[in-house]
C-alpha cells in the first residue's frame, strides 16, 4: 500500500510538470496580452506603450525563458507577483480561498449527504412510485440552469420574503467570530443551493443505478437467503458495492472545492476563487492564471490519488492488486 | 454593462481655460443639440443640477457600487473607472473639471503660464495637508509627475499627458515648474491628476507599497478598509481643510453582477447604480422601483463608431467609406435600440463637445445614394443581385465587435444585413476583450466596432485621426491619412486662440463628415438609478462622477420617503 501511494506521488511529478507546461503555452498562444487594461479601463494605450508593459513584465523574452524562469520560482513555492496590482499571487489567493472552500466544501458535503439516501431508496425498487417520482424531480434540476435558479431564489427568499440577504458572505453589522456564524450561513444557504442541487442530482442517480444492479446480483440474494431483512441487505451488501464509482466520482468532484463557481459567485457577488480566476484571465494577469491553473491541477491529482486510495481501501481487490 | 474603449484623455481645457490667463473658458454651456434626419422628438433629457436645491443634511452613509474590484488605490497606477470613483474622494487632484467642462482648482490654487506656452508654475495651496499632519509640498508633485513618466511604472493613463515633458523641478516649498518641449494648446488638462505623498514611498518599491492598497488622504474623506471583492470604506477625513463631504462614511460595495446590483438597490442595501438598456425598461415598468428609486438619464460625451481600416484595400476610398454611413439606419438605431434616448453624431464628437458643430447634418441614411457611390469607386455587381467585386476582389470583410458590447453587436448586424442587401458581406465577429483590443492596437482588421468614452472635455483629435499616430505607435487605429485633416489637427492643437481654435475643429468636423474615416454611429444617454434620498446630483457631460464636485456634492435627506 505504502509503495502503491509512493509510486502515485512521483508519477504525479512529471504530470504535473506536463500540465505546467500546457497551460504555459495555450496562455501565451491565446489572443491578448497584459497591459492592455480590463474592459473597464479608462484610457486606452497605444501599441508603443502596450510594447513597454510587455518588457516591463519580461514578455518580450523568449517563451523558453520565460518558462524556465517561472517554473523555477514555483518549484520554490514562490508564485509571484500579480500583473495588475502588483501583490503576490499566493496573498491573492489566500483571501479568496476560505470563501470558496465553504462554499463550495458545503456543496459538496450536502449533494453527497442527500444524494445517498435518495439514491439507495430508489435503487431499492427500481421503476417504483418513489424511483419514478425522484427520477423526474432530479432530472428536472439536474436541467436547471444555476444563473435562473439563482435569480428565481433571490427574488423569492430575498426581495419577496425576505428570509434570507441577496449577496456577500456578511451583513455589515455582523459581530465576528462564533456570533456572526448565523448570519454567515444565511449567507451561504442560497449559494449553496445552488452549487448543491446539480451534483446532488447527478450523483443520486449515479447511486440509484449502482444500488439497482447490485440488488439483482447473486450476494444480495444470498444475503437475503441467509435472512438479511430487506433494508438490511441494501444498505450493507448492495450499497457498498455502489459506492465505488461514487468514490472515483467524488474524487473528480473535490477539485472543484478550488476552482470555484464563476457564474454563483458573480450574481451573490461572492468574493470567491472563480471571480479571481475570471478576472484574471479578462485582464492577461498569467501569473494568477498559472498558479489557480496549477492549483487546480494539484487539486485534481490529489483527489484522483485520494480516490483511488479510498477505493483501494474499500474493495479487497484492488487493494491487493495494486500491493502486488 | 456597456463596455468600451476608452479614449485616451490628452490635453487640457486649454490655455483659455487656465487661471492665469483671464480669457473666458474656452468651453461655452452646452450648444443646442444637433439637428437629426431621425423624427423623433427629443427626450425628455438633458442636465440635471441640485446643487443649490434645498440645505444639504451632513451624516449618513452612502452606498456605492463598483462594478469590479479597483486593482491599486494607488493615483498614478490607477487605470479603471472603479480606481477612480475611489480616489476622488481621497486624494484631490490639482485641478479638477467642474460640471461646465472648466478647470478649477483643487489641490493646486493656481497656474502661470510662460509666453511661448512651454513652461507652467503651479502653487499649491498652503493648508493642503495629509492625513499623518505633514503639508502637501512641491516635492510631493515632483515625485508625482517623475513617477508617471519612469518607465518603470506603468502609468498608463498619464504618461501619454507627458511625453513632451522637459522637466519638473520644485521652486520652494508650495511652487514647482514644468517645461515641455512643444506648446499644445490642451496642456493645461494635463493637470488633472492626484499628488502622492513622497514620504510613504521612500525606500519602497512604488509598484508594492503599502500605499497602494491603503492610501494617505489629502482630501474630504480617508481609507479606512478594503475587504478584497466586497467593500472599500472610507469615512470624513478631519484634517481636510476644504468643505467636509456631506456623508459620514462612503461605503463602495463591488458588484459584479448587474442584475444583483439592481436588486439591491431595491433592497436598500445600495444608493446609486448605473444602468444598462435592459435594466432601465426593467425600472421604468417596476413600482418598487418607482417607490424607491429614481432615474437620472442624461448624455456625455461618449459615442460608438465603427473605425473603418484604411489599410485595407477597401476602405482606402472616401467614397466607399461613406457609402459605408449611408448604409447604416442610424435613425432606426435611435428608436429601436435606444428607444429614443440617442442622439445621432456627424463627426468625431458628441453633440455636448465644444467642438461639435451642430451645423453639419449627418450623412443621409441611403442605400441607393450608398450604391451609386460604390458603383463609382469601381466596386460592381457583375449581374444584378450578384456580391460586388473590383479587379477580382469581393467586397467582403470582417466587422469586429467585442464581447459584453451587446448594443455595438446589434448595430453591427443593422449594418450587416443592409450591406447584403447592396451585394457586400460584413461578417460580425464577436472577439472576447483581450483578443479584440490586440487586433484593433496592431491594425490587424478591416473594420471595428469602438466606443469612445471621454474622461475629459478635451476634443484633440490628434491622437486618433493624425497620420503620424497610426497603430502601433499610436491610436490612429484605422490609420486614416489625409494631409487636409492633418493640417487641420496639427494647427488646431498649437491655436493658442480660443475662437480660431474653435474654428479649425469645426473645419475638421465637416470634412471629417465627407470623409468618413469612421461611421460614426450615436451619442446615447447614461442611465443611473438613486435611492431618493440621495439629493444634490449634478450631471455634466461628463457624467455624474468625473467632475467636482461631483459625488462630494451629494447628501442624504433624511425626510425622503424610503
Amino acid at each position: 500500500m505504502i509503495r502503491y501511494v509512493a509510486r502515485r506521488l512521483l508519477l504525479a511529478v512529471p504530470t504535473l510538470f506536463g500540465i505546467a507546461v500546457i497551460v504555459f503555452l495555450l496562455l501565451h498562444l491565446a489572443p491578448g496580452t497584459p497591459g492592455a487594461g480590463g474592459a473597464d479601463s479608462v484610457r486606452r494605450v497605444s501599441g508603443k506603450a502596450a510594447e513597454e508593459m510587455r518588457r516591463l513584465y519580461g514578455l518580450d523574452r523568449p517563451l523558453p525563458e520565460q518558462f524556465a524562469k517561472w517554473i523555477g520560482r514555483v518549484a520554490r513555492l514562490d508564485l509571484g507577483e500579480s500583473f495588475v496590482d502588483h501583490r503576490p499571487v499566493g496573498e491573492r489567493i489566500r483571501e479568496a480561498l476560505p470563501n470558496t472552500l465553504a462554499l463550495n466544501g458545503l456543496a459538496l458535503l450536502f449533494a453527497l449527504a442527500f444524494a445517498i439516501p435518495l439514491g439507495v431508496v430508489a435503487g431499492g425498487h427500481p421503476e417504483g412510485a418513489f424511483d419514478r417520482a425522484s427520477g423526474a424531480a432530479l432530472f428536472a434540476l439536474y436541467s436547471l440552469p444555476t444563473f435562473w435558479a439563482a435569480l428565481l431564489l433571490q427574488t423569492l427568499f430575498c426581495v419577496q420574503l425576505r428570509w434570507l440577504p441577496l449577496f456577500g458572505t456578511a451583513s455589515d453589522a455582523a459581530p465576528a467570530g462564533l456570533a456572526g456564524l448565523g448570519d454567515r450561513l444565511a449567507h451561504l444557504a442560497l449559494p449553496v443551493t445552488c452549487l448543491t442541487y446539480g451534483t446532488l442530482a447527478f450523483v443520486a442517480r449515479l447511486v440509484r443505478s449502482g444500488v439497482a444492479e447490485a440488488r439483482s446480483s447473486d450476494y444480495v440474494l444470498a444475503a437475503r437467503a441467509r435472512g438479511a431483512s430487506r433494508n438490511g441487505a441494501l444498505w450493507r451488501h448492495a450499497f457498498p458495492n455502489a459506492l465505488l464509482p461514487v468514490i472515483t466520482l467524488a474524487g473528480l468532484l473535490l477539485p472543484a472545492l478550488l476552482s470555484g463557481s464563476v457564474i454563483v459567485e458573480r450574481i451573490f457577488a461572492w468574493p470567491g476563487l472563480g471571480r479571481l480566476y475570471f478576472d484574471s484571465i479578462l485582464a492577461r494577469d498569467y501569473p494568477v492564471i498559472l498558479a489557480l491553473s496549477l492549483l487546480s491541477a494539484v487539486a485534481t491529482l490529489a483527489a484522483t490519488l485520494a480516490a483511488d486510495i479510498a477505493v483501494a481501501a474499500v474493495d479487497p481487490r484492488v487493494r491487493d492488486g495494486a500491493a502486488g | 454593462m456597456k463596455r468600451g474603449f476608452a479614449a485616451l484623455v490628452l490635453g487640457l481645457v486649454g490655455a483659455a481655460g487656465c487661471r492665469a490667463r483671464s480669457e473666458a473658458p474656452a468651453v461655452p454651456a452646452a450648444p443646442a443639440p444637433a439637428r437629426t434626419p431621425t423624427a423623433i422628438a427629443a427626450p425628455q433629457l438633458g442636465f440635471l443640477d441640485e446643487s443649490r436645491q434645498g440645505t444639504p443634511v451632513d451624516g449618513g452613509v452612502l452606498r456605492r457600487r463598483l462594478t469590479g474590484e479597483p486593482t491599486t488605490l494607488n493615483g498614478v497606477l490607477q487605470s479603471s473607472l472603479p480606481e477612480a470613483q475611489v480616489l476622488q474622494y481621497v486624494q484631490r487632484n490639482l485641478f479638477d473639471f467642474d460640471g461646465n467642462l472648466r478647470l478649477v482648482p483643487g489641490l493646486a490654487e493656481g497656474m502661470e503660464t510662460s509666453a511661448d506656452g512651454l513652461a507652467y508654475t503651479i502653487a499649491l495651496r498652503a493648508d493642503a495637508a495629509w492625513e499623518d499632519g505633514k503639508p502637501v509640498t512641491a516635492r510631493d508633485a515632483v515625485f508625482t509627475i517623475r513617477k508617471i513618466v519612469d518607465p518603470k511604472v506603468p502609468a498608463q493613463v498619464f504618461k501619454p499627458l507627458f511625453e513632451e515633458l522637459v522637466s519638473v523641478e520644485a521652486l520652494d516649498e508650495r511652487r514647482f515648474s514644468l517645461r515641455f518641449s512643444k506648446p499644445y494648446a490642451f496642456r493645461p488638462m494635463a493637470f488633472v491628476f492626484p499628488v502622492l505623498p513622497a514620504h510613504r514611498f521612500e525606500g519602497q518599491n512604488f509598484l508594492k507599497a503599502k500605499d497602494n492598497r491603503a492610501p494617505l488622504s489629502d482630501g474630504p474623506y480617508r481609507f479606512v478598509a478594503w475587504k478584497a471583492q466586497e467593500t472599500i470604506e472610507l469615512e470624513r477625513n478631519p484634517k481636510y481643510a476644504g468643505p467636509p463631504g456631506h456623508f459620514d462614511r462612503i461605503q463602495f460595495r463591488i458588484v459584479p453582477d448587474n442584475a444583483t446590483a439592481y436588486r439591491m438597490l431595491l433592497d436598500d442595501a445600495l444608493d446609486e447604480d448605473e444602468l444598462d438598456a435592459g435594466l432601465k425598461q426593467k425600472a421604468a415598468a417596476d413600482p418598487a422601483f418607482a417607490a424607491c428609486c429614481r432615474l437620472v438619464e442624461f448624455y456625455n460625451l461618449d459615442y460608438n463608431y465603427i473605425v473603418l481600416n484604411n489599410r485595407s484595400p477597401l476602405f482606402g476610398d472616401a467614397r466607399v467609406r461613406r457609402a459605408m454611413t449611408m448604409l447604416l439606419d442610424r435613425a432606426a438605431i435611435v428608436r429601436g435600440l435606444y428607444r429614443g434616448s440617442a442622439r445621432i453624431i456627424s463627426g468625431p464628437w458628441a453633440p455636448d463637445s465644444p467642438a461639435y458643430d451642430a451645423q453639419v447634418e449627418p450623412l443621409p441614411f441611403d442605400p441607393a445614394a450608398a450604391a451609386r457611390l460604390l458603383d463609382e469607386a469601381g466596386w460592381k455587381a457583375p449581374a444584378p443581385g450578384a456580391p460586388r467585386e473590383k479587379d477580382g476582389r469581393r467586397f467582403e470583410f470582417e466587422l469586429l465587435v467585442s464581447v459584453g458590447s451587446d448594443v455595438g453587436r446589434q448595430i453591427d448586424e443593422m449594418l450587416s444585413s443592409e450591406l447584403a442587401r447592396v451585394g457586400v458581406t460584413a461578417r460580425v465577429r464577436t472577439l472576447e476583450w483581450a483578443a479584440f483590443v490586440e487586433k484593433v492596437d496592431a491594425g490587424a482588421f478591416e473594420a471595428a466596432s469602438l466606443a469612445w468614452s471621454a474622461v475629459d472635455p478635451n476634443p484633440d483629435p490628434y491622437f486618433y485621426w493624425h497620420s503620424s499616430q497610426c497603430a502601433p505607435n499610436g491610436i490612429n487605429d484605422g490609420c486614416y491619412a489625409s494631409p487636409e485633416a492633418d493640417r487641420l489637427m496639427t494647427e488646431a492643437r498649437q491655436e493658442l486662440d480660443p475662437q480660431r481654435r474653435l474654428a479649425k475643429l469645426r473645419g475638421l468636423h465637416r470634412y471629417f463628415r465627407d470623409e468618413a474615416p469612421a461611421i460614426f454611429v450615436v451619442n446615447a444617454a447614461r442611465k443611473y438609478a438613486f435611492r431618493k434620498r440621495v439629493r444634490g446630483l449634478a450631471t455634466s457631460p461628463l457624467g455624474l462622477y468625473g467632475i467636482w464636485p461631483g459625488p462630494l456634492g451629494w447628501w442624504a435627506s433624511p425626510e425622503a420617503a424610503q
